[in-house]
């Protein structure tokens, strides 16, 4: 099952909890917005998700073999 | 948009979470301390929120928060008590608020020249202004009055302590522009950074204004406020477990769980408002028509038993939390206005042992230096809640230091 992060660039407040829980799968981009790096692809499954469940603003979406996950 | 006298209540967990993250809902909680809140950035939306929420996180990141908490906050910790050491008590709302406040104007960018007591003090009375502003929706006061005091009050702080601390910034970043000095040299705080990006936000002097009082007031105030309350909550458990006295003095986790149980049973804000600028169904079906004020009650939501558990009005900090649920609950708001300094306050949150890089933020280490330091009640003085506002503040809580 592959599982992949997205994060929805017009929603990133840049608060930088991603980048600074998971660095080297989240990144700042040049606008200082986050983004997955191929696609956090290198977490574990239960790392990711909690990752994408505490974004601040909700802005991560992860998905499993391109079905979405649901993070509630 | 039309506005409706429709208001809707919500008091449960999940639908606070799915409203906290709806882009359709504003903010509205500060509609009454406009004298303070006006176009600062908890009150912003949409694009102007995004744009400078980002260039202010950049103040709020781990690293800065790992150099406060290990580099700069014990040293102030033990500045700040050391006179109430050797006087034997203290009154923690005054000394919580005198403590927070010496790292909040260094995140702010507010500068004491003189570095003496007398003008800390001085820019804790202008803060108590901005505090009292910010929280006009719960005034038991005449607010029009009330407002014109703290609008001479914020004037009169931006001549004495503003106004030079912007003049010292630009020279700064005109000496780095010449090329005469280099970015080390600029303070790392709100101030700079909007003075640096004025033209890309397109700040009046008023909202610059009140974006700073509100970054003093913000930081300073509700730090303070958990610190109190979170030594009165573990005053009382200690009361109940003795044992866990010595486990409060040693160990950080135990005091960070202390906090974030008190932080969740007691919210800043009692309540999250939102007003809506479309028409909304949450996913639990609730609908919500535009023009509707949308009250999310944090007191119920925190204690939602659907969540923690049929024991959810109490005071635990061994409570287990399910996954992907704040040990505070909801407290610090969630989607776009979530806190900025949440970390700071109350570190990061962990559900595993979390090794020696653990952040467990500024409160907790407060705490836990209170009860190093002897704190108990002073019997002669019970705490007293203050009547000024119907937020459950305390206005007095004297504890006694020492053996």
């Amino acid at each position: 099952m592959a599982l992949l992060a997205r994060v929805d660039k017009d929603v990133c407040i840049s608060s930088g909890k991603c980048v600074a829980d998971a660095q080297g799968s989240f990144e700042f981009d040049a606008d200082e917005i986050a983004q997955a790096v191929d696609g956090a692809a290198a977490l574990d499954r239960a790392r990711l998700i909690a990752i994408a469940r505490t974004c601040p603003s909700g802005a991560i979406s992860v998905t499993e073999d391109g079905v979405p996950l649901n993070l509630d | 948009m039309t506005e409706t006298l429709t208001e809707i209540v919500i008091d449960n967990f999940s639908d606070a979470r799915d409203a906290y993250r709806q882009k359709d809902l504003r903010q509205g909680l500060y509609d009454a301390g406009a004298v303070v809140m006006d176009g600062v950035l908890v009150n912003l939306h949409g694009d102007e929120h995004r744009l400078r929420r980002r260039l202010e996180n950049r103040m709020f990141r781990r690293e800065t928060f790992e150099h406060y908490e290990r580099d700069l906050f014990p040293g102030v910790m033990e500045q700040t008590l050391v006179p109430h050491v050797a006087a034997g008590r203290t009154e923690l709302v005054h000394f919580g608020h005198e403590l927070m406040l010496n790292l909040a104007a260094v995140t702010a960018g507010v500068d004491r020249p003189q570095g003496t007591r007398a003008e800390t003090e001085r820019l804790h009375r202008y803060v108590g202004y901005f505090i009292e502003g910010a929280t006009l929706a719960h005034s038991t006061q005449d607010r029009a009055e009330r407002t014109a005091v703290i609008a001479g009050q914020l004037r009169a702080w931006r001549e004495e302590f503003l106004v030079p601390s912007i003049a010292r910034r630009r020279s700064l970043l005109d000496a780095v522009t010449a090329g005469g000095a280099g970015e080390e040299s600029l303070p790392r705080d709100v101030l700079t950074a909007l003075l640096r990006h004025g033209d890309e936000l397109s700040l009046a002097d008023d909202v610059m204004t009140r974006e700073v009082a509100f970054f003093l007031l913000a930081g300073a105030h509700t730090s303070a406020t958990a610190f109190v309350r979170t030594i009165d909550h573990a005053l009382s458990w200690v009361a109940e477990h003795p044992d866990d006295l010595d486990r409060l003095r040693e160990d950080r986790l135990f005091a960070q769980r202390c906090v974030h149980e008190t932080i969740r049973l007691n919210p800043s804000s009692p309540v999250g408002v939102r007003r809506a600028l479309a028409d909304i169904t949450l996913r639990s079906g609730v609908h919500i028509a535009e023009g509707s004020k949308v009250v999310i009650d944090l007191a119920k939501v925190n204690r939602d038993p659907a969540i923690f558990g049929d024991n959810a009005d109490a005071f635990d900090p061994t409570r287990t939390m399910p996954d992907g649920i704040a040990p505070f609950g909801l407290s610090f708001a969630a989607g776009m206005h979530v806190c900025i300094g949440q970390d700071l306050a109350a570190g990061v949150v962990t559900n595993e042992d979390p090794g020696e890089g653990h952040l467990t933020g500024l409160v907790p280490v407060a705490v836990q230096r209170m009860f190093r330091a002897g704190a108990r009640r002073d019997p002669e003085n019970p705490p007293e809640r203050d009547k000024t506002t119907a937020r459950p503040y305390w206005s007095s809580y004297q504890v006694l230091l020492g053996a």
